[in-house]
């Protein structure tokens, strides 16, 4: 196994240099005595599958007791596992650009759901590809990826934004606009494998389907198939909610949005304590999300092995983001807790080759493209942030390029409240009560007040090494005033300006250990601070006249 | 017309086959005596060691003199006899590119060995924030960096620099080392004043081993000859719209950076150019009087020389006038000769070599004993192997920020591609210089992987040298160098 990767880096390596060095001379001057093997970028195809929202801890390979993931694991056993991967930033499109260009939020400019398509301009692993001969082809079913709305023109833009560019194919397989079914399986991929299964290819599979509302875009017959026996969703029982939240079918944001520590708050007053039943039927339903994406993921494997692609295709298996089921504040991708920033990520390399290895040491999402790049003898951009994985992979080195893990809470969630949900859903009052009617109009008018449509919220910022998270609140004053917490609970929320959370001792996160450690929160502020500084002073800028878009959710 | 033509030159400069027709035109056009006939051949340099303790080094840049004027470098025009018959005699490096587009960077790298980005001296100032400002200072900036001088120095030899000021100054560190180094304050001096005091000098230190650096600004945009020009190679039917004063010169540079680009009649392109030739004429008939009273002094078998200009000049060939804005070729292709004495028949070296390779060349000819700092700072590699018909050909990389206003590195790969990368605005440049010389014919949509590719070896060599350029934000402020160029805050 070593040899033969040693042989693929020297090729790798001796095709560049070749390059380099007789780039533009006729091609017979360059040909060596004997020829090489080829290096492989030339043959090699590349298939990222992104999932949305997924927990590794969900998955039998990190861990997870219950069966919901035969096929992720099976693939897991002849891959390389990494147990400690790291995402960018808690939101979607923010740290799903992290993966695809190798660069922190404020350096790719992805930072909202707002930005237009110039706007990113860093390289991006596609466009790379193509100058390597690769046909990109993406197969998204996520909203978070495609259609846009313009907020300004009320036009939807279908496709040409940041996620579409460098493909020469986008394969939108979202249905429709019903609640149940914005989301699902995006199996037109593996028609497209079958169809283009000669060529050499980089196929973008990015699926939302784990997304809240958990399990909505699952099949009836797989929905409920891990939810406790006989149980009532709470908000069902609840009389004075309206019929538009009590109607929910699924655990969707109108209702765990108001979930904070465990409580139901309706009217600025918890109403009802979540039982630990209650949090077992949202993570149910969120596990019939995994299970029925895992079959997707068994679906692949077996094609790529039927086609006899395994050999030549390396498989990148990854996490956007993760998400929060209940541990702490809630749910969903509030904050930049353990739940959100741990990523699964799953490499089958060509052959399966390096399978069955698990990297303990901790990386960084944007890490993901200089190892495709590094792997396939193509050199990684300047631009790039993150380090190649290739070394730990072989081997060769024990300690990771990411030690530290950066983590920026951008935007904050209330930055997108405050454009799409309220303005378009929570806007319409419908799912708030009679009484909360008028502070939610206050509310809205507060957050556009204090979030500049061409700025950057103040910096919420996060380090973590596999002992230690230390999380910075730059703006503590304003992070309290416009908190959805303090909005829904009635009170002004009051977070730390420093937490410090002991990961070994404390998965979940539940004690701040800052004053306790004194030593540990002065190095790991100075170093978050650094890094904060070496982002703030090269973020990317936006001008008045930029067109801004926002994603509207059905 | 004249663009054509200068295309045409570089064109023929740029094929292999042209070292050998260059090589061929100095034989047969070499003034001055003891070619091929009376030389030795140059098979038995292949043999020697090319060790040269104590002798002597003299080291002549030509202030802005483009590769492209010169004669045994294909220019048609024969203006520089001098120096052809010294390139005929000795090496002639055709391929020679030089690390920067203006002199106070360029010309450090001579004494440094090492980048511009790594002596530090890319700007006149090292703080520019009016009223507040100050100097770069080679001390100041890198002071654990030895020069040249310094190490001849320490080894026994006498040192003397004798400058048109400018951009070489004593007040940038160029004097480090030098047991005397003259300039003339606040000028763009010319050789006229360098020379006697180089002779001078020379004539007191004759009886010791000694390094000499002799340079001036006579080929320079701000130089005017003494008593005028005679506009020798003017055409007669000019309409005089310039006259080739320094104010002109001076206008069209700052016309050229603040439009983007100048609009001039082939004429005065042709014009201007016929005057930069008639300046490197009477440079080359004074560098002429200069080994005149040096053979007197009887030297020339004790000396080596070296021949080069720290940048080139633009005529217009990207649309602008003057230098260090760019990195086109017409500023950083320059000449580069290395006469060593009792060789008398020499050759032209196609290898493309870079201005890093002076420092560590003068060493190693000179077999001096080589302080350890010395040894781990120099970037080049000595280009005696190439003396000896070994290949030397290598990537060479360059860099110019332009007083503020432009932040540029590029590479030139040694099978002739060339990237150019502007920090500013991301601005990629591509081109095949075997096919398109006059880089008119940007190719990075056509060409994007080599684009990609090169993009990548030029931030991953600047990298690798300690300066990260993805590091900081590059913002731009037309900040003056000289005093000639400060308007309006600067003046304050």
């Amino acid at each position: 196994m070593r040899t033969r990767a040693g042989r693929h880096r020297l090729n790798a390596l001796t095709a560049f240099l070749l390059m380099c060095c007789t780039a533009g001379m006729p091609a017979q001057a360059a040909q060596p005595a004997s020829a090489p093997s080829p290096a492989l970028h030339e043959y090699a195809n590349v298939i990222l599958v992104s999932l949305q929202c997924l927990r590794p801890d969900h998955l039998g390979t990190y861990g997870y007791q219950r069966d919901v993931s035969r096929n992720i694991d099976a693939l897991a056993r002849r891959s390389v596992v990494f147990e400690n991967a790291i995402a960018q930033a808690s939101l979607t499109p923010v740290a799903q650009m992290s993966i695809l260009t190798s660069q922190y939020a404020r350096i790719h400019g992805m930072v909202s759901f707002e930005v237009a398509k110039d706007q990113v301009t860093p390289r991006s692993l596609p466009e790379i590809l193509k100058f390597y001969g690769y046909t990109n082809t993406a197969v998204i079913s996520s909203p978070e990826f495609f259609v846009r709305f313009n907020s300004a023109t009320g036009t939807t833009i279908n496709t040409g934004d940041v996620y579409s560019r460098s493909f020469d194919e986008v394969v939108n397989t979202r249905r429709g606009l019903g609640p149940r079914n914005i989301r699902k399986i995006p199996d037109e991929s593996l028609e497209w494998i079958r169809a283009n299964k000669d060529g050499k290819f980089f196929l973008w599979i990015a699926s939302g389907l784990l997304h809240m509302p958990y399990g909505a875009a699952v099949p009836e017959q797989h929905r409920a198939r891990f939810d406790p026996p006989g149980y009532t969703p709470f908000w069902k029982r609840l009389p004075q909610l309206p019929r538009e939240v009590a109607s929910n079918p699924d655990p969707a944001y109108n209702v765990l949005s108001r979930v904070y520590r465990n409580e139901f708050f309706w009217e600025f007053a918890p109403v009802y304590r979540l039982q630990p039943e209650d949090i077992a039927y949202v993570n149910a339903r969120y596990d019939a999300g995994v299970f029925y994406t895992d079959r997707f993921i068994g679906e692949l494997v077996k094609l790529l092995d039927e086609l006899g692609l395994t050999e030549k295709t390396l498989v990148v298996l990854h996490s956007s983001h993760g998400d929060d089921l209940g541990e702490r504040d809630g749910f969903f991708h509030y904050d930049v807790t353990e739940g959100v920033v741990r990523d699964a990520l799953i490499v089958q390399f060509p052959g399966r080759e390096f399978g069955g290895r698990r990297v303990p040491q901790q990386v960084q999402s944007i890490d993901i493209m200089p190892t495709v790049l590094d792997y396939l003898g193509i050199p990684s951009p300047h631009e790039a942030q993150g380090g190649s994985l290739m070394p730990l992979v072989r081997g060769e080195r024990t300690s990771a390029p990411s030690e530290y893990a950066y983590i920026d809470r951008i935007p904050w969630w209330e930055y997108t409240l405050s454009k799409w949900y309220l303005e378009f859903q929570g806007g319409r009052g419908a799912h708030f009560a009679v009484s909360e009617r008028p502070a939610l109009k206050e509310y809205q008018a507060m957050l556009r007040r204090n979030f500049d449509p061409l700025g950057y919220p103040p910096g919420d910022i996060a380090i973590r090494t596999n002992e230690w998270k230390l999380i910075v609140r730059k703006d503590l004053e304003m992070l309290n005033r416009v908190s959805w917490w303090s909005f829904i609970t009635g009170k002004r929320h009051d977070v730390a300006e420093i937490e410090l959370y002991d990961l070994k001792n404390d998965p979940t996160e539940q004690v701040n250990v800052a004053a306790k450690h004194p030593e540990v929160v002065a190095k790991l502020k100075e170093k978050v601070l650094a890094w904060d500084r070496s982002v703030e002073k090269r973020k990317a800028r936006y001008e008045k006249n930029d067109t801004r878009f926002i994603i509207p959710y059905p | 017309m004249n663009r054509k033509h200068n295309t045409t030159v570089l064109t023929i400069m740029r094929s292999a086959l042209a070292a050998l027709a260059v090589a061929g035109l100095i034989a047969c056009t070499t003034g001055q005596g003891g070619h091929a006939s009376a030389g030795k051949p140059a098979a038995d340099v292949a043999k020697k060691e090319l060790k040269y303790r104590d002798y002597n080094v003299v080291l002549v840049s030509f202030d802005a003199l483009q590769a492209a004027h010169v004669h045994s470098l294909g220019y048609p025009r024969d203006i520089t006899p001098t120096i052809d018959a010294m390139a005929g005699q000795g090496f002639n490096f055709t391929n020679a590119i030089s690390v920067a587009s203006w002199t106070v960077p360029a010309s450090m790298t001579w004494f440094t060995g090492v980048y511009p980005s790594e002596h530090r001296l890319t700007n006149k100032f090292a703080v520019y924030e009016p009223p507040l400002t100050k100097l770069s200072n080679l001390k100041e900036l890198s002071p654990n960096i030895m020069t040249l001088a310094e190490v001849l120095k320490q080894n026994g030899y006498a040192t003397g620099g004798f400058t048109g000021n400018a951009g070489v100054n004593g007040f940038f560190g160029y004097g480090q080392g030098f047991d005397v180094y003259s300039f003339e304050k606040g000028k763009f001096g010319s050789m006229d004043q360098s020379v006697p005091k180089a002779l001078e000098w020379l004539a007191a230190n004759k009886d010791k081993k000694f390094f000499l650096f002799l340079h001036g600004y006579d080929i320079h945009g701000q130089n005017v000859p003494a008593g005028g020009f005679d506009y020798r190679f003017v055409d007669k039917g000019y309409d005089k719209r310039y006259s080739g004063s320094r104010e002109e010169q001076e206008a069209l540079r700052e016309e050229g950076l603040e439009k983007g680009e100048l609009k001039l009649r082939d004429e005065d392109v042709k014009f201007w150019r016929a005057i930069y030739d008639e300046k490197i004429s009477r440079t080359d008939a004074r560098f002429k009087e200069f080994l005149q009273e040096f053979d007197k002094l009887g030297l020339t078998g004790k000396t080596i020389f070296v021949l080069t200009s720290d940048h080139g000049t633009e005529f217009y060939e990207h649309r602008h006038f003057d230098h260090g804005f760019s990195l086109y070729d017409e500023l950083i292709h320059v000449p580069l000769v290395i006469k060593l004495p009792g060789v008398t028949a020499g050759k032209a070296i196609a290898d493309q070599v870079s201005s890093l390779d002076v420092m560590p060349t003068i060493l190693d000819l000179l077999d001096v004993r080589m302080p350890e700092a010395a040894k781990n700072q120099l970037r080049g590699a000595s280009l005696a192997p190439a003396l000896k018909g070994e290949t030397v050909a290598k990537d060479v990389y360059s860099e110019t920020d332009y007083r503020l206003y432009t932040y540029k590195r590029s590479v030139i790969t040694k099978d002739g591609w060339k990237f150019i990368y502007t920090l500013e605005n991301k601005q990629r440049e591509l081109y095949n210089l075997k096919n398109d010389p006059a880089e008119t014919a940007n190719l990075v949509e056509k060409e994007p992987r080599l684009a990609y590719e090169l993009e990548q070896k030029l931030f991953g060599h600047f990298k690798s040298i300690g300066h990260d350029l993805t590091a900081r934000q590059w913002v731009t402020g037309l900040n003056p160098v000289y005093d000639s160029q400060a308007k309006g805050a600067s003046k304050k």
